[in-house]
C-alpha cells in the first residue's frame, strides 16, 4: 500500500516534470536581436570554466556578468531558461550546436579567435622536449600539405555526429603509451560515440601517434583538470588547450593546431517550433537510450558505480574493524593516528580528497582512476565504519565486558561473543544511511575520469543536449542500487537480532525433560 | 586459599589502599563494611584482577596471580563476581546467560549446560524466565539470575560487590535470601554490603575497612558488639556527630541550626526531639554565653547512637559558669524540666588556671 502510494507520487512528479521541460521548449521570452558584441555589455554571458573566451569579449563588454558552466549543453539550457542572456562558444561547437537546437543565432560580430593547442606534461624534462618537437614538426608538416585543414572541414565544417569518424590508424607503439586529457563531452573536438573516444582532437592524437610510434591512452576529464592534470604529470598531453598570455607560462604548450571564431550565441526569437510535444519525447528518449547503443553504456556505468560501492563498503568495513581493534584497548599511538585520520578524512569534500590521491598521490604513477577512487571511497567509508563502530560498542554497558571478563573470558571471547552481536545492533541502523551517503557520493568520481554513472549522463547529455531522460534514469538507477543495498543491510539486520530468535531456536539440540 | 600481602592501590588523585594483608580461608563468609571511599569495592575488584595493584601481592592457592605471567582468565574462572548493576548479557535470555559461560569456559555440552542452569533457575526460584531476555526482568530478579550465572562456574569463591545497593527496598529480601542460602552450602564468600544487618547475620568473619586499610577484623560478634577501636565503634554506632566552635560574635547561627536539623533528618530523628534540642543549643549558647563575654570560646558536640537511640549535646565553655535555672525563656525551662530529657552542669578546674564548664544534655523519646 505504502509502495504504492510512493510509486504514483513518482509517476505525478515525472509527469509534471515531462510536461515543464517539452513544453518548453517552444516558448521564449521574446528576444530582440543583437547585432554587435558590444550590445551584450551588462547582460549575463556564458562560459565554459577554462577556455577563457571570456577575456576576448571584456574589452566590449565590461559590465557583463560570467556565469561559468563545465559542459556546453548545460549553458544551451541555461539560455534557453533564461539564466543567461548569451554564451560564448567556438566556431565549431556553434554548428553542432545548432543542428540540435534550431532555435539558436549568433551575434553577427564574432568574440573573437581562439587557437588551440597541446599542453605538455614538463614532469620528465627529456620526453617534454622531444614530444614537443615531435608535435611541432607534426603540426608544421601537415599544415603544410593540408591535411590539417582537410581534418577541420570535416570535424568541423561537415561534421556530423552520426557518420563522422576517425581515420583508421594503426599503432607501431615503440615508444610506449601515451596518457593523453580530453575533455570527452564536447562535440566535434571529443565525444563518445558507440562507448569510444571521437573527435577532433582524438582524430589529431591518433593520427599523431601512429606516425611517431606511441599508443594513445585517452582520459576523458572536466575541461578545467585537463591543464593541472597535465602540470602534475597525470596525462602526458592534454588536449584543446586554447591560447591565453597567462597560460603561456604555467605548461609548455606547442604551436596552434588549429584556429576558429568565438562565437556569442543567443535565442532566436523569430525560431517556431514544429515538433510537437510526444515526438519530443520519443526523440529524446532515442537519443538518449537508443542511438549508438547508449543504453549499454548507463549499464555500464551503474556496474561501475556499484563495483566502487560495493569495494568501498568491503575495504571500509574492513579497515575500520581493524582500526577500531586496535584503538580499544586505548593504545595512544593507534587512537592518536584515528583522530587525525577522522579529522582529516572528515574535514575534506569528496572531490577534493579524490583528486589529491588522483593528481598528487598516485599522480605520476599509472594506477587506473577506478582504482584511485576504491581506494578513495574507501579511506572515507574505514573513517565512517569507525565511527560506527565507537557509536555502536559504547552504547554495549561497559559492566558487560566487565562482567566477562570477571567470569574469565579472554579478551577475544567477550568481543565476539557479548559485545559485537550488541554493537551490531546498535551501528547496523546508521551503516544503513552511510551506505546510501556512499552511494551518492561516488557520482564525484567523475571528476578523476572515472566513467561512473553520472560521468556517464553527463557524456550522453553532451551528445544529445537533450537532459531529461539522461538525469531521470540517472536518479532512477541511483534510487535502485541504493534501495538494494539498504534492503541488504536490512535483512542482515534482522537476521542477527538476537530477539528475533525463536524459542526452538534458542535450545536448539537440548533435550528437555518435563 | 587466598592471601594479599601488602597490597597497595594508587589512582591518580586518591590511594584506596595503602597496605592490605589478609588471608581468606577456605569456607569463610566474609562482610566487608566501612565508610564510603574506603576501599572495598576497590579491595574486591583487586581479588580477581579486576584492578590492578599498584603493588603487593594477590596468592591465589599458593600462585602469585598479579606478577603478569599467570594466565588470569584460568584464576577468574575459579572466582565469581555478582556486580552492583547485575551486568547480564543483554542479547541473551535468562537461560542463556547461564548457559553460555559454561560452554565457552568449561567447555560443557549443551545439553550439561542447560540442566546445570535449570537447576539453578529452581534454586533462585525463577524457573519461569527461561525466555525472558535481562529487559524484561525486575532488579531483583536480575541479580538472582546474575548470581545462578556466577554459580553454574562452580566457583570456588564469589565475591559480592554491594549486590543489593541498586535494589528498590522491596527486592532486597529477594536477594538477600539466596545469599543467605549460598552461605549455607559452605561456599567461601565475600560480600562488601551497608546493609548492616545483613552484613553481620550472615558472614563468620567481619572486615571493617577505614584508613586505606584492614582496620578490624574479628567474628560478628566482636566487630558488632564489642568493637576495639574507636571508628569502628563509631561507624558501629553511627556515632557520626557534628562539632561547632564559636569563637566570635559574628557566628552563624542560623546556619548552625539548619546543619543540626540536616543531620536530624539524615539520622531519622524525631523533628520533636530535635526542636528540643535546638532550643537548649538556640538559649544556652547563642542566647546567653555568647552575650557573656568579648572572647567567647564555646565548643558543642551533638552525636546520635541509633543503637541505644541517645541524643547527645555537650558544650565546654570557659569563662564565667552560667546557671541554667536562671534562664528567663519559657519554652528552654519547659524543656529542661521535661522527663524525657536528662542533663549534667559541671566546672571542671584542670591543670591550667582557666576554669572551664562543661554541660552534658541527653534526650531520650519515649513512643507514646
Amino acid at each position: 500500500m505504502k509502495n504504492r502510494i510512493k510509486i504514483t507520487t513518482f509517476l505525478l512528479v515525472l509527469i509534471l516534470l515531462l510536461t515543464a521541460v517539452f513544453g518548453g521548449t517552444s516558448v521564449f521570452a521574446a528576444n530582440s536581436t543583437y547585432q554587435k558584441v558590444a550590445d551584450l555589455n551588462g547582460k549575463v554571458i556564458g562560459v565554459q570554466t577554462s577556455t577563457l573566451y571570456e577575456e576576448e569579449i571584456m574589452d566590449r563588454c565590461p559590465d557583463s556578468k560570467i556565469m561559468y558552466f563545465t559542459m556546453p549543453p548545460d549553458m544551451i539550457n541555461a539560455l534557453k531558461g533564461g539564466k543567461v542572456d548569451a554564451y560564448l562558444i567556438e566556431e565549431a561547437g556553434y554548428y553542432e550546436h545548432y543542428k540540435n537546437h534550431p532555435e539558436l543565432t549568433v551575434v553577427p560580430e564574432n568574440g573573437g579567435d581562439c587557437r588551440g593547442t597541446v599542453a605538455i606534461s614538463g614532469k620528465d624534462k627529456q620526453k617534454e622536449a622531444r614530444l614537443l618537437f615531435e608535435l611541432n614538426e607534426f603540426i608544421a608538416k601537415h599544415k603544410e600539405d593540408g591535411m590539417l585543414d582537410e581534418m577541420y572541414d570535416y570535424w568541423i565544417k561537415g561534421f556530423d555526429a552520426n557518420t563522422s569518424v576517425c581515420k583508421e590508424v594503426t599503432y607501431t607503439g615503440e615508444n610506449g603509451e601515451l596518457r593523453v586529457g580530453v575533455e570527452g563531452a564536447y562535440e566535434p573536438f571529443s565525444f563518445v560515440s558507440f562507448g569510444k573516444d571521437s573527435g577532433f582532437d582524438v582524430d589529431f592524437v591518433q593520427r599523431f601517434c601512429a606516425e611517431y610510434g606511441y599508443i594513445p591512452k585517452f582520459d576523458r576529464v572536466a575541461f578545467e583538470q585537463i591543464a593541472p592534470g597535465v602540470e602534475t604529470g597525470t596525462y602526458d598531453l592534454g588536449m584543446n588547450i586554447i591560447l591565453s598570455d597567462e597560460r603561456d607560462d604555467a605548461v609548455t604548450l606547442t604551436d596552434v593546431y588549429y584556429e576558429c571564431g568565438i562565437f556569442l550565441v543567443v535565442l532566436d526569437d523569430e525560431y517556431v517550433s514544429t515538433t510537437n510535444f510526444i515526438e519530443s519525447i520519443k526523440n529524446n528518449f532515442h537519443n538518449t537510450f537508443i542511438k549508438e547503443d547508449r543504453w549499454k553504456m548507463f549499464a555500464q556505468g551503474a556496474g561501475l558505480t556499484t563495483l566502487i560501492t560495493l569495494a568501498s563498503i568491503l575495504f571500509g568495513t574492513l579497515f575500520g574493524f581493524l582500526l577500531y581493534i586496535a584503538c580499544r584497548k586505548g593504545n595512544k599511538i593507534a587512537n592518536g593516528f584515528a583522530s587525525v585520520y577522522n579529522w582529516l578524512i572528515d574535514g575534506m569534500p569528496t572531490v577534493v580528497l579524490l583528486m589529491i590521491l588522483y593528481y598528487i598521490v598516485f599522480g605520476s604513477t599509472r594506477v587506473s582512476a577506478t582504482i584511485v577512487s576504491i581506494i578513495g571511497f574507501t579511506l572515507i567509508f574505514t573513517s565512517s565504519m569507525f565511527d560506527m563502530l565507537s557509536v555502536g560498542f559504547n552504547a554495549v554497558g561497559k559492566g558487560q565486558v566487565e562482567a566477562a571478563c570477571a567470569l574469565g573470558y579472554s579478551d577475544s571471547q567477550s568481543f565476539f561473543k557479548i559485545l559485537l552481536p550488541q554493537a551490531a545492533h546498535h551501528f547496523l541502523p546508521i551503516a544503513e544511511n552511510e551506505v546510501v551517503t556512499l552511494i551518492k557520493e561516488t557520482s564525484v568520481a567523475g571528476y578523476i575520469t572515472v566513467m561512473e554513472l553520472t560521468k556517464i549522463s553527463d557524456l550522453v547529455r553532451s551528445r544529445t543536449y537533450q537532459a531529461f531522460f539522461a538525469l531521470i534514469s540517472t536518479a532512477i538507477i541511483y534510487f535502485l542500487i541504493s534501495g538494494i543495498l539498504t534492503r541488504l543491510i536490512r535483512v542482515l539486520e534482522k537476521k542477527i537480532d538476537p530477539k528475533r530468535r525463536s524459542k526452538d531456536k534458542i535450545l536448539e539440540g537440548v533435550v528437555i525433560e518435563e | 586459599m587466598i592471601e594479599l600481602r601488602h597490597v597497595r592501590k594508587e589512582y591518580e588523585d586518591v590511594t584506596p589502599l595503602e597496605d592490605i594483608n589478609i588471608t581468606i580461608n577456605k569456607g569463610d563468609v566474609i562482610s566487608v563494611i566501612g565508610p564510603s571511599g574506603t576501599g572495598k569495592s576497590t579491595l574486591l575488584r583487586c581479588i580477581n584482577m579486576l584492578e590492578e595493584p599498584t603493588s603487593g601481592e594477590i596468592i591465589v592457592d599458593g600462585q602469585v596471580i598479579n606478577d603478569g605471567k599467570c594466565d588470569l582468565n584460568e584464576v577468574r574462572k575459579k572466582m565469581g563476581m555478582v556486580f552492583q548493576s547485575f551486568n547480564l548479557f543483554g542479547h541473551l535470555t535468562v537461560i542463556e546467560n547461564i548457559m553460555e559461560p559454561q560452554m565457552t569456559l568449561l567447555g560443557r555440552s549443551k545439553q550439561e549446560a542447560y540442566e546445570k542452569a535449570m537447576d539453578l533457575l529452581y534454586t533462585v526460584g525463577l524457573a519461569t524466565k527461561v525466555y525472558n531476555y535481562p529487559s524484561d526482568l525486575s532488579g531483583g530478579q536480575q541479580q538472582r539470575i546474575a548470581i545462578a550465572r556466577t554459580l553454574a562456574m562452580d566457583p570456588e569463591i564469589i565475591l559480592f560487590d554491594e549486590p543489593t545497593s541498586a535494589l528498590d527496598p522491596s527486592m532486597i529480601g529477594e536477594v538477600q535470601s539466596v545469599i543467605r542460602l549460598l552461605a549455607k552450602t559452605g561456599v567461601t564468600m565475600m560480600i562488601v554490603t551497608h546493609e548492616m544487618d545483613f552484613a553481620k547475620k550472615i558472614a563468620n568473619r567481619v572486615i571493617f575497612m577505614d584508613e586505606g586499610g584492614i582496620y578490624e577484623d574479628g567474628t560478628p560478634k566482636q566487630i558488632f558488639e564489642n568493637p576495639q577501636r574507636d571508628k569502628t565503634r563509631k561507624f558501629i554506632h553511627r556515632l557520626s556527630s557534628i562539632d561547632f566552635n564559636i569563637n566570635n560574635e559574628e557566628f552563624d547561627t542560623y546556619g548552625a541550626i539548619s546543619k543540626i536539623n540536616d543531620y536530624g533528618d539524615r539520622l531519622l530523628i524525631e523533628p520533636e526531639r530535635m526542636q528540643n534540642l535546638t532550643t537548649c543549643f538556640e538559649e544556652i549558647c547563642i542566647n546567653n554565653l555568647l552575650q557573656m563575654t568579648e572572647e567567647p570560646d564555646i565548643r558543642v558536640n551533638i552525636e546520635y547512637s541509633e543503637k541505644k537511640d541517645l541524643l547527645n549535646m555537650n558544650i565546654t565553655y570557659s569563662g564565667e559558669h552560667f546557671e541554667l535555672e536562671s534562664s528567663t525563656n519559657e519554652a528552654f525551662l519547659q524543656v529542661l524540666n521535661a522527663p524525657d530529657t536528662k542533663y549534667l552542669d559541671r566546672v571542671i578546674t584542670d591543670d591550667s588556671d582557666e576554669i572551664r564548664n562543661r554541660i552534658n544534655m541527653t534526650f531520650i523519646w519515649e513512643e507514646i
